[in-house]
């Protein structure tokens, strides 16, 4: 891997904390804090953030400072087609059953590479989505519909 | 005797005959993902705790445990056979067990993987056994104030003496505490952090965010990487290793134990640290050490029993205080607690007979392993052959649907595509996740523990230094974290993590 001025690693690591400690912050704004005696619900996410937030600054200013490996490219083939996947079942689940949701997510999920061949990942689709049905529905008694209501 | 009592009590629980058929299917499934390269023990754990809702308590404990050990001696397989750990902590057994396998010996090999392993799973359950009833009594003097010094101790010790940066791990702990810290406030019920959405009232469940991060995120990051796994299609002749063999690895087994079953205790250990502490702990001995790297059996048998024993005895503080020493150990919390029992120092007297069912049933688990192992071994080698491009649509699915078992919510399943997105954010800045999960599941306790030591006390911080166990425990503490800024140790530390 290249190397770089900055140390992009601990910058993005850094910069993410800050911003789930500002988030935090923000979102807590209006609880209680108290003292240490009589804590109200706001004293420890206050605390914790805060605690984030030093984190997060020191973080992102060593990344400036040092030099530092670069990250690996983002290869978004992968990433999208696995969250895509995810997604699509999140949405049909409940709508369509669980036979159809387990076709649709494992094909999708099956374009995060390019080795696949599209019969064999049908078939396997259509047989991974029965022993679903079979192992969570029928055996272990989940409460999903299996086809569409 | 006390402690033969509770064995046998123990072995009572563990021989019935529906725990029996739970502690296999634990150890088979157990197996399967250790063989296969890219499942972890988390991820799988994770994905069957929501059905193990219908189980008694016991059964559940037995069958998850038996998948994580039944996963440490899955890994050795894939790493004398295929060059490839199938766990990470098999990654020492690849150097002189892939050799060996190439000079013909697969079958030895393996057969010694599986007697040390089982040597090393034997002893440990008689360590945990042995060790469980005085650091129970210990426990009983436990109040809120030690208990919270403690689950900091836990912490501490998880992040120093594990993988990677401290003061990012650190971070992550806190991170995982900001998250345990979502939804109703306990004592005051007022919604935190919750952005009006009634699916976070109840708080965060942690099997979605173990998948997302482990599972999820994993995969994305493998499958970013080109394959590459060449399967060495040899026939495994003889499984019977020779008598000069089993000579010549029965002492690297039994410092393995020994280390091992130290090592795992300790928190962060678990099964990861001890292989690598053993391996090089038999290179130093060893007469000719550079027969290492070319096939030595010792640098087989002693990483293969310490991480055994390391995996085995890491349930010491989990079954004794309450406290995980892993992120797997945390997820055992989570399924402790979602069967109503509340995991912490007055575990051992209020449920004796789980804790002591799940001992017993670690030495049945570790005989069914020896058996389901070496005769059975064509049938993992065969499994070796499944691809991984069908392999991980399967996974992405089973995670779906197992999030959304655990609490029939789709919200836990957009939760999980979240982390899976973190997760993936954490791989590429070079982040462990186990961390976070050690945070997230203790943050309640953290917080609740605190809260009520700061009651007794009234808001006096000094509480925690002037109660003599408690001072201790955060003695060791500072001490931890003092020897983390020492360059000296730091520097061993990065060698003894980089070998």
């Amino acid at each position: 891997m290249t190397r770089y001025r900055i140390d992009l690693q601990d910058l993005l690591f850094g910069l993410f904390l800050v911003a789930v400690a500002t988030g935090t912050l923000v979102a807590t704004r209006n609880l209680t804090v108290g003292h240490a005696a009589d804590m109200g619900p706001g004293y420890m996410p206050r605390v914790v953030a805060l605690a984030l937030m030093a984190f997060g600054l020191f973080f992102s200013g060593r990344g400036l400072w040092r030099a530092g490996r670069g990250i690996a490219p983002v290869q978004l083939r992968p990433l999208l087609a696995i969250l895509t996947s995810v997604g699509v079942f999140a949405l049909t689940a409940e709508r369509l059953g669980l036979a159809i949701a387990s076709v649709a997510a494992v094909m999708l999920a099956s374009f995060a590479t390019r080795e696949g061949r599209v019969v064999e990942t049908v078939a396997f689709a259509v047989v991974l989505s029965g022993a679903a049905v079979l192992l969570f529905v029928k055996l272990l008694g989940l409460p999903i519909p299996i086809w569409p209501r | 005797m006390e402690l033969f009592d509770n064995l046998l009590m123990g072995f009572s629980t563990a021989l019935q005959l529906n725990n029996l058929l739970f502690c296999l299917i634990g150890v088979v499934i157990g197996t399967a993902i250790g063989v296969l390269p890219g499942i972890g023990p988390i991820p799988t754990v994770a994905l069957l705790l929501p059905f193990t809702f219908g189980l008694s308590p016991a059964s559940a404990m037995i069958m998850l445990a038996g998948i994580f050990y039944g996963a440490q001696y899955g890994g050795s397989t894939t790493a004398i056979l295929v060059n490839v750990p199938g766990e990470t902590s098999s990654v020492v057994t690849c150097i002189d067990g892939h050799e060996m396998a190439k000079q013909g010996k697969a079958g030895t090999a393996l057969a010694i993987a599986a007697i040390a392993s089982f040597f090393a799973g034997t002893m440990a359950t008689i360590v945990i056994a042995v060790l469980s009833v005085p650091l129970s009594v210990l426990a009983l003097k436990f109040t809120a104030v030690e208990y919270f010094s403690l689950l900091v101790l836990g912490l501490i010790a998880a992040v120093v003496l594990a993988h990677g940066s401290v003061a990012k791990s650190l971070a992550m702990v806190l991170l995982g505490l900001l998250l345990g810290l979502v939804g109703i406030d306990v004592s005051s019920g007022v919604a935190r952090m919750t952005f009006g959405i009634a699916a976070l009232s109840d708080g965060l469940d942690f099997v979605p965010i173990a998948m997302g991060l482990f599972g999820l995120g994993e995969i994305i990051a493998n499958l970013e990487r080109p394959a590459e796994r060449r399967v060495v299609s040899q026939s495994i002749r003889s499984l019977i290793p020779s008598w000069e063999d089993l000579r010549a690895a029965f002492p690297a087994v039994v410092r393995g134990t020994a280390l091992g079953s130290v090592l795992g205790v300790l928190p962060g250990g678990g099964a990861a640290l001890p292989p690598f502490s053993s391996y090089a702990l038999e290179k130093k001995l060893a007469r000719d050490p550079s027969r290492f790297g070319k096939g030595a059996i010792e640098g087989v048998a002693g990483p293969e029993a310490a991480n055994n024993a390391g995996a085995q005895t890491s349930f010491i503080p989990l079954l004794t205080l309450g406290i995980p020493a892993n992120a797997l150990m945390a997820l055992m919390i989570g399924a402790l607690m979602m069967q109503g029992i509340q995991p912490g120092p007055q575990i051992m007297t209020e449920q004796p007979k789980l804790v002591w069912g799940v001992i017993a049933s670690m030495w049945v688990g570790n005989l069914m392993l020896l058996i389901i192992n070496l005769p059975l071994i064509g049938l993992w080698v065969s499994m070796l052959k499944i691809p991984y491009r069908l392999l991980f649509p399967a996974i992405v699915l089973f995670c779906c649907i197992g999030t959304y078992g655990i609490a029939n919510s789709l919200f836990n399943v957009w939760l999980m595509m979240g982390c899976a997105l973190i997760g993936y954010f954490f791989i590429k800045v070079g982040v462990e996740p186990a961390p976070l999960l050690l945070g997230l599941v203790l943050g309640p306790q953290l917080e609740e523990n605190f809260r009520r030591a700061m009651l007794i006390a009234d808001g006096d911080f000094t509480v925690f230094l002037s109660r003599p166990i408690s001072a201790v425990i955060l003695a060791v503490v500072a001490a931890l974290l003092l020897a983390m800024l020492s360059p000296a140790i730091l520097r061993t530390r990065k060698e003894a993590l980089a070998e």
